[in-house]
């Protein structure tokens, strides 16, 4: 197990700059989610990590090393656009991967062996890809992916194309590994799902890394906050009004809601609207993931 | 296991058990026994333009059938026809292709033929039938005239390369079988590379190889598993040829006449010298050709592109093979000698060369130095836009981007 350090990394296509200056630091056993629009570079920036593309300057480590053959064998990979040989059976296909990442006969059919009954491909298993659904497809995927125990797991958009029940099956399966101590990096555009998986986050646009950190360093460093006040009657409108930095945000009528400052004391506030009258509800709202993200990109934009 | 040995292991097991290999060998063993018979079966069992029925004055006909026998087939001889003959004539009379009516008008000899092919009568006819018209003109006996017009040649081969005519001529067959197997099997196992490539590049499969082997091994992987299938495929026909055209040229060889007698290729022997270097020559023109051939492939973006770039690729395999049909003939001519030495023309022409004359042997280590040479340039290069094309997308690269990339 390792560190993933990432320092100043950059690579361009032509006249087309794919990552400008991407730095950031995965700690062993973490789960980093790397968010960003289309075009971004997380694909490139995943590509670099795993020793696929070169950095044109930069460097990626991994426990203080380069990344080499030997490393990028331990490491996992399951890209967005997903790729199997379709004639090659399931069982052989996981099998293949195995043995690409080190497993040596005959572990590589026994691991494939409990894969494929854990993933429920028990009766595709000698059956090409090839005629396997979508879905089973992914499976297929997801234990080439994962079939050496990686020490590091890079997921590209993970969950696109997945309905709901394969998405959970998903998500068991990336928790285990987690449970394991592998290190994942996975890119979602699915807040909800990176949120609920990962420790630690990295938004990225125009090739840069613009936010970085875990929920609480990243709400931490956001400039304001919301308040939510309920009724919305005169009285306590003018406090808020009053309130220094406070900039009222359009909502339904029942509700107050004010934009305010980070370092507003809201205990103080809140004793103002109390002396002022009625309080039904008073709320602070940190703000989501989902927020941070839209104003890093927007600053980036 | 070493990674470059898990991929060759696959790919080789993956290529050996397809469909389309074992499809191929069987095709192209077939095609062997075939191209080895061909000349046979038709001289047996088709209609021969050389087949004659001579009409005419029997004490005509016998001595002519005499003189005519070591070129063309005697069907039959008849004194009369009664009438001009003509197709429905010849196809009554079974294989026959021409009907040739003699006759003597004071000391010429009158000659008339009525033929399918009238190209097939050229100079062989008048030259075997010269000492029957000398005779009437000088009244001397054809046996005389035959016995003074005999001159004793012998013919010598320099360089010990052949002990006779017949040894050269099986040499001749030989290498046409050869460079025929050397043909199909670059064919077949180099554009089996290029739908590899294309498969793995155009379901994305390569990305994720690629993060476990350098580009440059995966492709070496790829090369030495088509190889390895290409070579297996080769000694299948050599085999299947030698054995079968032994045994077919002696079950035909009474019913042929001598002028069509069939080269002897079976059992094939060669001495191991000349193995080892057609073994080399076709190794070092399947690497060049499949590195080539990968190297285009993981240029393109659709699987439907495959077709239109392989055309052009196909032409300097069909170029080699065809130059090495006139090195055949002429293996010591200057540009043949020169061909010889140009990669990927050379596996052909300089094969066919050893095959059929003597070649010193420093023009056979010149010529494998310059395209092992040419080969490990042409796998650097391809190697470059192997690495480069895998992970390209979208629009395939121009001529310029590539010439960018080989410059890098």
């Amino acid at each position: 197990m390792g560190t993933l350090i990432l320092s100043n990394v950059a690579r361009s296509f032509g006249d087309v700059v794919a990552a400008r200056d991407v730095s950031f630091t995965v700690p062993t056993g973490i789960s980093y989610g790397l968010l960003g629009p289309n075009g971004a570079g997380k694909t490139t920036t995943m590509r670099m990590i795993l020793g696929i593309l070169i950095p044109d300057s930069g460097a990626v480590t991994w426990d203080g090393a380069t990344i080499d053959f030997a490393i990028r064998r331990r490491f996992g990979y399951l890209p967005e656009e997903r790729g199997l040989y379709g004639k090659l059976k399931v069982r052989e296909q996981i099998a293949y991967f195995g043995r690409l990442h080190g497993i040596a006969r005959p572990d590589d059919a026994k691991r494939a062996a409990a894969w494929i009954e854990r993933l429920g491909l028990g009766e595709y298993a000698d059956r090409p890809c090839a005629e396997l659904s979508k879905g089973n497809q992914q499976k297929v995927q997801i234990a080439c992916a994962t079939l050496h125990e990686p020490e590091l797991l890079v997921l590209d958009e993970p969950f696109s194309g997945l309905d709901p029940v394969n998405a959970e099956m998903l998500f068991e399966v990336l928790r285990g590994l987690q449970r394991a101590g592998t290190t994942l990096i996975l890119s979602s555009h699915q807040m909800w799902q990176v949120e609920d998986l990962c420790k630690s986050f990295g938004i990225i646009a125009g090739g840069v890394v613009r936010a970085g950190g875990t929920l609480e360093e990243l709400r931490a460093a956001w400039p304001t906050r919301v308040v939510e006040v309920e009724p919305a009657g005169d009285a306590l409108r003018a406090v808020l009004d009053a309130t220094p930095g406070a900039r009222r945000l359009q909502r339904d009528g029942a509700t107050l809601a004010y934009e305010v400052p980070a370092d507003t004391d809201t205990a103080g506030l809140l004793r103002r609207l109390v002396t002022a009258g009625d309080v039904t509800r008073f709320e602070r709202v940190e703000p989501s993931l989902r927020d941070i993200y839209l104003r890093a990109i927007g600053t980036a934009a | 296991m070493n990674v470059t040995a898990v991929v060759f292991t696959a790919e080789f097991m993956r290529r050996i058990k397809s469909r389309p290999f074992l499809i191929a060998t069987l095709i192209g063993a077939f095609s062997v026994v075939l191209l080895a018979f061909l000349p046979v079966l038709i001289a047996s069992i088709g209609v021969d333009s050389n087949r004659l029925i001579l009409v005419g004055d029997p004490r005509l006909t016998s001595v002519a059938a005499t003189l005519l026998a070591k070129d063309f087939s005697i069907e039959a001889t008849r004194p009369t026809l009664g009438g001009t003959p003509d197709a429905a004539y010849l196809d009554s009379h079974g294989k026959a292709g021409a009907v040739a009516m003699l006759s003597r008008e004071r000391t010429r000899l009158r000659v008339v033929i009525y033929a399918r092919d009238p190209t097939a009568f050229g100079g062989a006819f008048g030259r075997d039938l010269a000492p029957l018209q000398i005779g009437f003109s000088t009244g001397m006996s054809v046996a005389e005239i035959q016995r003074h017009a005999t001159v004793a040649v012998q013919v010598r081969g320099v360089g010990g390369r052949f002990r006779d005519a017949n040894a050269a001529n099986m040499a001749k067959g030989i290498a046409y079988l050869f460079i025929f197997l050397l043909y199909i099997a670059i064919l077949l196992n180099a554009q089996a590379i290029m739908a590899s490539v294309a498969e793995e590049k155009t379901s994305r499969i390569a990305e994720l190889l690629v993060a476990t082997i350098d580009p440059a091994r995966l492709l070496a992987a790829k090369v030495l598993a088509a190889a390895a299938c290409g070579a297996i495929q080769l000694a299948i026909w050599v085999a299947v040829g030698g054995s079968a055209g032994g045994a077919m040229v002696g079950l035909f060889a009474d019913n042929v006449p001598s002028s069509h007698a069939p080269i002897d290729i079976g059992p094939i022997s060669l001495p191991p010298g000349e193995v080892l270097l057609l073994l080399a020559f076709f190794l070092v023109g399947f690497f060049q050709y499949s590195v080539l051939y990968a190297a285009a492939a993981s240029l393109i973006t659709r699987t439907e592109d495959l077709g239109s770039l392989a055309g052009p690729l196909v032409i300097p395999v069909v170029f080699g093979f065809v130059l090495a049909q006139f090195g055949i003939q002429s293996p010591n001519s200057p540009a043949v000698a020169i061909f010889s030495y140009v990669p990927l023309l050379a596996p052909f022409v300089m094969f066919t060369r050893i095959a059929v004359t003597y070649v010193p042997a420093w023009q056979i280590a010149i010529s494998l130095v310059v395209n092992i040479a040419a080969a490990i340039a042409l796998a650097w290069l391809a190697g470059k836009v192997y690495r480069f094309g895998l992970l390209l997308y979208g629009r395939p690269p121009s001529l310029k981007q590539i010439a960018k990339i080989l410059r890098t």
